[in-house]
């Protein structure tokens, strides 16, 4: 039973051009205690996607269509037609953001202690003394000395210990989903390693599921249990994460793979993505990859190809030549794309 | 090769700010050949960028010296300081700000052009043109009369490098100059940095603190390791990445995520005493490294400061440890 | 990167020839704001007014003992004043001293404070302490005041000494702002490339700099153009420098001191003047808010 179940949701932004068509026709499900990762260039529509699912859009993106429903098994609904004060509930305690542990992700005239007070107290944790107890628990939990913590100002702490602290806060009403937006990016390596290590912790110990937009493959990697690509605002490929780096069979996800190179193993044939992506206002006709795909064929002008079935139930990707990408890839090993292609 | 192209001979630089002293970067030799490609490698705070910039003559060394075909550069004067600067070229890594966002890129293009080159209208064009060519701008003339903002992010580091060839420099210098664009095309601009050194005979220097960049881009070449203001580790890229010989880099390459699944989950990692990076206004006496590492040995590691030696394999590690067992770290710490 | 070329706005208007192109994109994005446009029309009108519209009106400085103060009509529609002169004819031969003293005034202030503010940010030091010295000490002096002392004493004859005296008292809130810039833009990334290409100080400066703070010189211009009218009309109606000439201010001196406000009918003579310098001011603001759109670059395309 998936806690979350989205169908063909389109989000569109606004613009003196005329409307961007940002997320086009997006269905997924999020299983209970999962983790998926969506990955794609900046433009694809990733972003945008993620704040969408808990309606943090600018004003000025409008949801065109679709459904995004959650349910916990208590409770069922559909986010979308919440009114402003459910979905202020429904952020905090059944799905809660964790931005880029920039320091604007704070405010820093007051300490920690006051922003997890704050964040309590706009979320219905009217008892100072639970919500302190509950802030030292989840500060113990992400490795983070309370007695210190609780008493500094957003500047004095690291990169990494305010990524934590972000981490801890989403964590105060117990959500079942979690969504991170690039949350390692701005990281030093041994810091990265840690915040991953720590994730995966969390998530063994406390079950939620966990939605995560990455640029970085390799995140990706670490932590996902299934994976979208995401390319022009749609999803052109949905798989296992095994599958995706070893088998994929959309070419932007095989181009994806090949463009990030390796510290070990082999370096294989590593190459970037050529061209640029479409631009969203004027999409061209048939599949929005076609400029760029080394696979393509006239056929593929004809329409937007949907999301097919490919080898597995589990595996799908929006490709009429997914077959020619498998046979281009050769073996279905366990071996990164670039290794294959060399 | 007869002798180095450019060298830093033991430079250091300090800053002083209302805190304290801060030693940005403390002793650090480098030379590099021509053609040649150097990574240098750390995370953010280890001098990396600072060093950059005083190889790039941008940034006076508070002491040592910064040697250009074997004459002390801070000593040059006028006409000779020009040319040297014209010598060594820096790429930003922020492709929004290294454009002066109010010319186009004929406009950028042209100034050096027509001061160091003597060249106007039609012979500047055809050479905007080719340099435009050079850097993978097609077609080249759709290019010359837009303005920076209509250009994607790879597309402006593009012209930054095709600005930087005007002068015809003997070495680039590349700050992070791949971290602020789209994974997607990040190969194809580290394939023309690297072209330059292998075609056109350009010493480039990338900063960065991917090491996976490092790896694909210094395939051919060599990769300094800094942490902490210090060159902790100079080696053969290759060897590197498969066998540091630092504890530090041992660590790094340890903790890396990788686009691999598998790889990626099974890795053995260095279990570091310390997860917190030191201040660089306190720095630890001794080695600054040794809080954290593994094979720190109190006595000799937090009382001696470790200069770079010389390894089996051509590689240079600044570890008393590795030293003296004459085996990489990462033997030592069973992690190869 | 072909994909990204095919993508280029069809309204690209790079293909035109220079100026015409630079107009054209002017009007354009101008045209996204009506108060800029709004703004922009009511400037040229008035600049029309001052510096075109007296070749094609004669002068009528005939006194006419038998209209005085006539009510509007066809012949005179804006009335006539104390000596049965025409309020229109006026206001048309009045508008170009008081313009052209404000620009030279909005002129010399800017040339100062970019001079100055620069070199300050460029040389910085001892310089650049005693030029902020100087700066926060004229900014703090009440300028009205000090402008009705100097003027009391020295009794400009010319505009342009006048011009002089106002620009004098303008120039430090933009020496600040064009000196904040310059210590920015000094460490900006492309500045530094200028630097590193040994493309000389004169380039970095006029070629790299200047254009990336146009949007506050202009700007600065206009405001300052705005100030400089407002401090002749003061000074003027006060009675500070001689009387002479055609001049909006001078008529509201005129008409103060000639009693026009116990006179119904001179309601128009002295709403006049006021409403030129109003009016123009009003197109001067909003020409200036229009403006700020069409120096960001990004808001162009």
């Amino acid at each position: 039973m998936p806690v979350l179940s989205v169908r063909d949701l389109s989000i569109d932004y606004r613009t003196r051009r005329g409307p961007v068509h940002a997320v086009r026709d997006v269905t997924f499900d999020l299983e209970q205690g999962e983790t998926l990762a969506v990955i794609g260039e900046s433009g694809s529509g990733k972003t945008t996607l993620a704040v969408g699912l808990i309606r943090l859009s600018p004003r000025s993106a409008r949801v065109t269509k679709g459904e995004i429903r959650y349910d916990d098994g208590k409770r069922a609904f559909d986010v979308l037609s919440l009114d402003t004060e459910r979905l202020r509930r429904f952020r905090w305690a059944d799905c809660a953001m964790v931005f880029q542990a920039a320091l604007s992700a704070f405010n820093p005239v007051i300490t920690i202690w006051e922003q997890f007070l704050d964040t309590g107290r706009a979320h219905g944790m009217g008892d100072k003394h639970k919500v302190h107890d509950r802030t030292r628990e989840l500060l113990d939990l992400v490795h983070l000395d309370p007695n210190r913590v609780l008493r500094a100002y957003p500047h004095e702490l690291s990169g990494g210990m305010r990524q934590r602290v972000l981490i801890a806060m989403a964590l105060l009403l117990d959500p079942r989903i979690i969504i991170l937006d690039e949350p390692t990016t701005a990281l030093d390596i041994l810091t990265q390693r840690a915040i991953i290590d720590l994730l995966r912790e969390l998530r063994g110990k406390l079950g939620f599921a966990t939605i995560f937009i990455s640029h970085d493959l390799s995140i990706a990697a670490e932590l996902a249990d299934r994976m979208l690509t995401m390319y022009a605002g749609r999803i052109v490929e949905r798989a296992t994460v095994e599958d995706l780096f070893y088998r994929p069979r959309h070419p932007y996800s095989v181009g994806l793979m090949r463009a990030v190179p390796r510290v070990s193993g082999a370096l294989g044939s590593v190459a970037s993505i050529p061209g640029s992506p479409p631009d969203l206002i004027r999409l061209p006709r048939g599949c929005s990859y076609y400029p760029r795909c080394p696979f393509h064929v006239d056929e593929c002008l004809q329409q937007d190809p949907p999301l097919l079935r490919v080898d597995t139930p589990d595996h799908e990707a929006a490709c009429i030549r997914w077959e020619t990408v498998a046979a281009a890839l050769g073996s279905d090993a366990e071996a990164p794309v670039a290794e294959k292609l060399a | 090769m007869s002798g180095p192209l450019i060298e830093l001979d033991r430079v250091s630089r300090t800053y002083t700010t209302p805190a304290g002293t801060i030693k940005a970067v403390d002793d650090v030799s480098l030379s590099l050949g021509e053609s040649e490609t150097i990574c240098i490698v750390g995370e953010s705070g280890c001098g990396k960028t600072t060093t950059g910039r005083m190889l790039a003559g941008l940034l006076r060394p508070s002491s040592g010296r910064l040697l250009f075909e074997g004459a002390d550069v801070w000593e040059k004067k006028g006409k000779d300081l020009a040319r040297f600067r014209r010598a060594v070229q820096l790429v930003h890594q922020d492709p929004y700000a290294s454009l002066n966002p109010t010319r186009t890129i004929a406009q950028t293009l042209a100034p050096p052009l027509a001061k160091h080159k003597k060249a106007h209208g039609r012979a500047a064009r055809a050479a905007m043109i080719s340099l435009l060519e050079r850097v993978g701008l097609t077609p080249p003339a759709d290019f010359l009369l837009k303005y920076p903002h209509q250009l994607s992010g790879g597309q402006r580091q593009r012209v930054s490098i095709a600005r930087a060839l005007t002068v015809d420099p003997r070495v680039i210098v590349a700050d992070e100059a791949v971290s602020m664009v789209d994974v997607s095309i990040r190969i194809s601009l580290l394939d023309l940095l690297h072209n330059l050194a292998t075609e056109f005979h350009v010493t480039t220097v990338l900063i960065t603190h991917d090491l996976a960049v490092a790896r694909y881009f210094g395939r051919k070449g060599r990769i300094a390791v800094m942490y902490l203001g210090r060159v902790v580790e100079l080696a053969d890229t290759e060897s590197l990445v498969s066998d540091p010989a630092h504890p530090y880099s041992t660590a790094l390459i340890a903790a890396i995520p990788e686009a691999d699944p598998t790889i990626t989950r099974t890795k053995k990692r260095v279990p570091l005493k310390g997860a917190e990076v030191p201040s660089l206004l306190n720095l630890p006496p001794g080695c600054v490294f040794h809080p954290r590492c593994p094979l720190s040995e109190p006595g000799l590691c937090d009382v001696v400061v470790p200069i770079l030696g010389n390894l089996p394999g051509g590689r240079s590690v600044a570890c008393h440890v590795a030293l003296r067992e004459r085996q990489p770290a990462a033997e030592l710490l069973g992690v190869r | 990167m072909t994909a990204a070329a095919t993508t280029v706005d069809r309204r690209d208007v790079t293909r035109l020839p220079g100026p015409v192109a630079s107009i054209f994109e002017f009007l354009r994005t101008m045209s996204r704001k009506p108060v800029g446009l709004i703004g922009l029309i009511g400037v040229v009108f008035f600049l029309f007014l001052a510096y075109v519209a007296p070749f094609l009106v004669p002068l009528q400085d005939q006194v006419d003992v038998t209209s005085i103060y006539a009510k509007p009509s066809f012949l005179h529609p804006l009335g006539t004043d104390f000596q049965g002169r025409d309020v229109v004819n006026q206001i048309v031969y009045g508008g170009g001293d008081i313009i052209t003293t404000a620009i030279l005034a909005a002129l010399f202030s800017t040339l100062i404070a970019i001079t100055f503010g620069s070199i300050a940010a460029t040389l910085g030091g001892r310089i650049d302490a005693l030029i902020l010295a100087i700066t926060d000490v004229a900014l703090t002096i009440p300028q009205l005041i000090l402008l009705i002392v100097i003027a009391a004493i020295f009794r400009p004859t010319s505009f342009f000494a006048l011009a002089v005296i106002l620009a004098l008292l303008q120039w430090p809130a933009l020496l600040r702002q064009i000196r904040a810039q310059v210590l920015s833009l000094k460490e900006r990334d492309f500045v530094e490339a200028a630097r590193s290409l040994d493309l000389g100080l004169m380039h970095i400066i006029f070629r790299e700099m200047l254009p990336n703070m146009r949007s506050y010189i202009v700007i600065h211009f206009i405001i300052a153009m705005t100030l400089a009218i407002y401090a002749q009309a003061a000074i003027m109606f006060l009675g500070l420098v001689p009387l002479s000439g055609r001049n909006w201010a001078i008529m509201l001196y005129f008409a103060y001191n000639q009693g026009a406000l116990f006179f119904k009918d001179s309601f128009f003579y002295l709403m006049g003047p006021i409403m030129a310098i109003a009016l123009f001011q009003l197109s001067l603001v909003w020409l200036a808010s229009g403006l700020e759109d069409v120096f960001n670059p990004r808001l162009r395309s």
